[in-house]
């Protein structure tokens, strides 16, 4: 068969080892019965994979990316997941909340389905410059789909905007002419669409002279700097970015937060960017935060379950939310806020501090939003 | 027009609403075109059945054979092409189900499918169905065969109306061959108390404010006197206050109600992006829960409130 020959060598997978070191630190199998490691044994081995597609559980996987970091062949399980995805997709094989979700892409250019005319309102009061209107400048802010809609995720999309104000980067935002980066897209299998995405917003960068691109979330970041393979423009998330703000004296801060903070790493700015220095450097310049880390943090840090298209995944997995033992992990530490830098983060962690009823201990914030508090 | 039949769709014992539907859309032809309607019930130990029917048609032809007792394309294909062969009806209908689809394109006659409309134009039928996902309704008119099959979608014409039938039952004995290819397996039922709720106009949804399993109840009682149906949001399922099934939202399901009565539910984006279209109403104590963003009508106040105010209420109501 075609298919199982080009992913056993499209992936190297007779370069697998069967060491487990994959699985072994797979954040879903604590809840599910996705076996990455038996997963590519079997790629490799069987005639047939329609059974392996059968598995629901190629559904539970967040893409966090663990298992390739942790390989010591350098082969990419996650990946092989995802060509999985894909192949399923084209069958018109996935679940119906995905369909539904990449279905309002392809329409709205969201996968909530919410119109495109109102994805500026968030920041109609704010006096932005837009691109769309012809508005031109240094840096374009990306707002990112979940940040322009979500009401709670606009509070970190208005806090960007006011560091960013505060320290004047000239920047701009493309307005209702924003559309989905494509990551969640391409790791619920649709290829397709995701090139459909790239090539419409290369295009948009292109035609408004874009070069130099800030992001809120970590998703829209990654797919830009890995996957957009277009160097007329530099992609940064706003950690790096803020970073350097502090760093060059441009933000300083006036106020102070004085609370016990730990970091959540978001996988798609951690683990798959490596960026790990700049989140910590920009909380502990926060006048008043005393900065702890969480014992399984940077490259280790537990995966909040909410990319990969997780989003829109009713998971086979059962027990408990990883975002819930996270919750209790922070509290062990004497954390008052876990902060986070990416809004799916934000949104999972949130939710699992309300589920367990703690909301009057623990606060979830995104990094950003502290920064706007304190200066 | 000369005879009309209808096929009988039934499963388990009941006639499926389909039948009703095509029976009074047949009767309508019937009486235009001078013609006669006859249902014909294929099946074994149905003869319950054939009483309900004969008060809606003019005839009952009914084939009784154990082969029969559950639907299998193969036997009705065959057992329909000699009735029709040997009534020449001008035109059959039936139901464009997964029963219906199966079995009208092998009967090798003049078809039409997933009809909205039939209506007579100087004596000559014409069908109408929906093309461009509904953008465009085609007219389809038939040229010269002495009998057509035409597909009716369900939930298009009304399924109650007058008992207009003369009442006459015909059993026929056909012999029936022994087929090879397709076989009756068994049929696979929802888990048990499997609700949806897509597709119910009526929808009380309870998030976290709710507090405690034990106050679910409450909101159940208030959702069976209002007629909806119980949903949640993500939070309660995941502490297993209520099943999966019932959850709206991003990762649940979406939902589509006349009404969604939200009973303290905050409003999370993933969750109300989810409703689509209908009137909101919030109940919560929090004014700046986002629900209240999207809400037609909101009240602020402790759900333990409102819920019996509007529980005794709602009894009240009934009792008349």
């Amino acid at each position: 068969m075609d298919g199982e020959q080009s992913l056993t060598e499209k992936y190297e997978l007779f370069g697998c080892i069967q060491c487990g070191r994959c699985s072994a630190g797979c954040p879903i199998s604590l809840n599910s019965a996705l076996n990455i490691r038996k997963l590519i044994r079997e790629v490799t081995v069987h005639q047939v994979l329609e059974p392996i597609y059968e598995q629901g559980e190629l559904w539970d996987c967040t893409t966090c990316s663990i298992c390739s970091l942790r390989c010591p062949r350098g082969l990419k399980p996650h990946e092989v997941l995802i060509s999985i995805r894909s192949i399923l997709a084209e069958e018109g094989n996935v679940p119906a909340t995905v369909r539904d979700a990449l279905e309002e892409t392809f329409k709205h250019g969201n996968p909530y389905g919410q119109i495109r005319s109102k994805r500026f309102e968030w920041a109609t009061d704010l006096k932005i410059k837009n691109f769309s209107q012809g508005d031109r400048a240094e840096i374009l802010y990306f707002v990112g789909c979940a940040p322009s809609y979500d009401p709670r995720l606009q509070e970190v999309s208005r806090a960007l905007v006011k560091t960013f104000t505060q320290a004047e980067v000239n920047f701009g935002i493309l307005g209702n002419e924003e559309n989905c980066c494509g990551n969640e897209i391409r790791r619920m299998g649709e290829e397709g669409l995701f090139e459909m995405l790239r090539a419409d917003n290369i295009k948009l960068f292109h035609n408004h002279e874009i070069r130099h691109i800030v992001t809120t979330s970590s998703h829209c970041y990654n797919t830009f700097k890995n996957e957009y393979k277009d160097d007329s423009f530099k992609a940064e998330h706003y950690t790096i970015f803020v970073a350097e703000l502090i760093q060059k004296g441009k933000l300083s801060f006036s106020k102070e937060i004085k609370k016990v903070v730990t970091y959540q790493d978001p996988c798609f700015l951690g683990k798959q960017n490596g960026v790990y220095e700049e989140p910590r450097f920009i909380l502990r310049s926060i006048p008043g935060i005393t900065f702890v880390d969480f014992e399984r943090c940077r490259e280790r840090s537990l995966c909040c379950e909410g990319g990969g298209g997780r989003m829109w995944i009713d998971a086979s997995d059962s027990g408990q939310r990883l975002g819930e033992v996270r919750i209790r992990e922070a509290i062990a530490l004497g954390a008052e806020i876990i902060a986070t830098a990416c809004p799916f983060c934000l949104l999972n962690l949130e939710d699992a501090v309300t589920t367990i009823g703690l909301a009057d201990k623990i606060q979830v914030r995104d990094i950003i939003e502290l920064v706007a508090e304190a200066i | 027009m000369g005879r009309i039949f209808v096929l009988i769709e039934h499963r388990k014992g009941a006639i499926r609403d389909i039948t009703w539907e095509m029976l009074i859309k047949g009767r309508e032809l019937a009486l235009r075109s001078g013609g006669e309607l006859t249902a014909l019930l294929l099946g074994y130990q149905i003869r319950n059945l054939a009483e309900k029917l004969v008060q809606r048609a003019d005839e009952v032809l009914v084939v009784e054979d154990e082969k029969l007792s559950n639907f299998n394309g193969e036997i009705y294909q065959r057992v329909l092409s000699k009735l029709i062969s040997e009534y020449k009806p001008a035109l059959t209908l039936i139901g464009h189900t997964s029963f219906g689809m199966e079995l009208a394109g092998q009967l090798e006659l003049p078809i039409t499918t997933d009809c909205i409309d039939l209506c007579l134009e100087n004596g000559a039928l014409k069908a109408v169905r929906q093309m461009y996902t509904g953008k465009v309704n085609a007219e389809i008119s038939f040229i010269g065969a002495p009998s057509y099959i035409v597909t009716v979608r369900p939930d298009v014409f009304p399924a109650e109306g007058q008992q207009t039938g003369r009442g006459e039952i015909k059993y026929l004995s056909l012999p029936i061959e022994e087929i090879k290819y397709k076989k009756f397996i068994e049929y696979i039922e929802p888990a048990v108390g499997e609700v949806d709720i897509t597709r119910a106009d009526i929808l009380v949804s309870v998030g976290q404010g709710i507090g405690d399993k034990k106050n679910i109840s409450m909101i159940a009682e208030l959702s069976e006197l209002m007629g909806g149906v119980l949903a949640c949001s993500r939070p309660i399922v995941d502490k297993k206050w209520l099943p999966k099934e019932r959850q709206v939202g991003l990762s649940g399901k979406t939902v589509k109600p006349k009404l969604y009565l939200a009973i303290g539910i905050s409003g999370a984006f993933q969750h109300i992006s989810q409703i689509k279209g209908g009137h909101i109403i919030a109940i919560n104590k929090d004014p700046r829960a986002p629900i209240f963003g999207v809400a037609d009508y909101g009240i602020v106040e402790d759900l333990f409130k409102i819920v019996p105010v509007l529980t005794s209420k709602l009894k009240e109501i009934k009792a008349g």
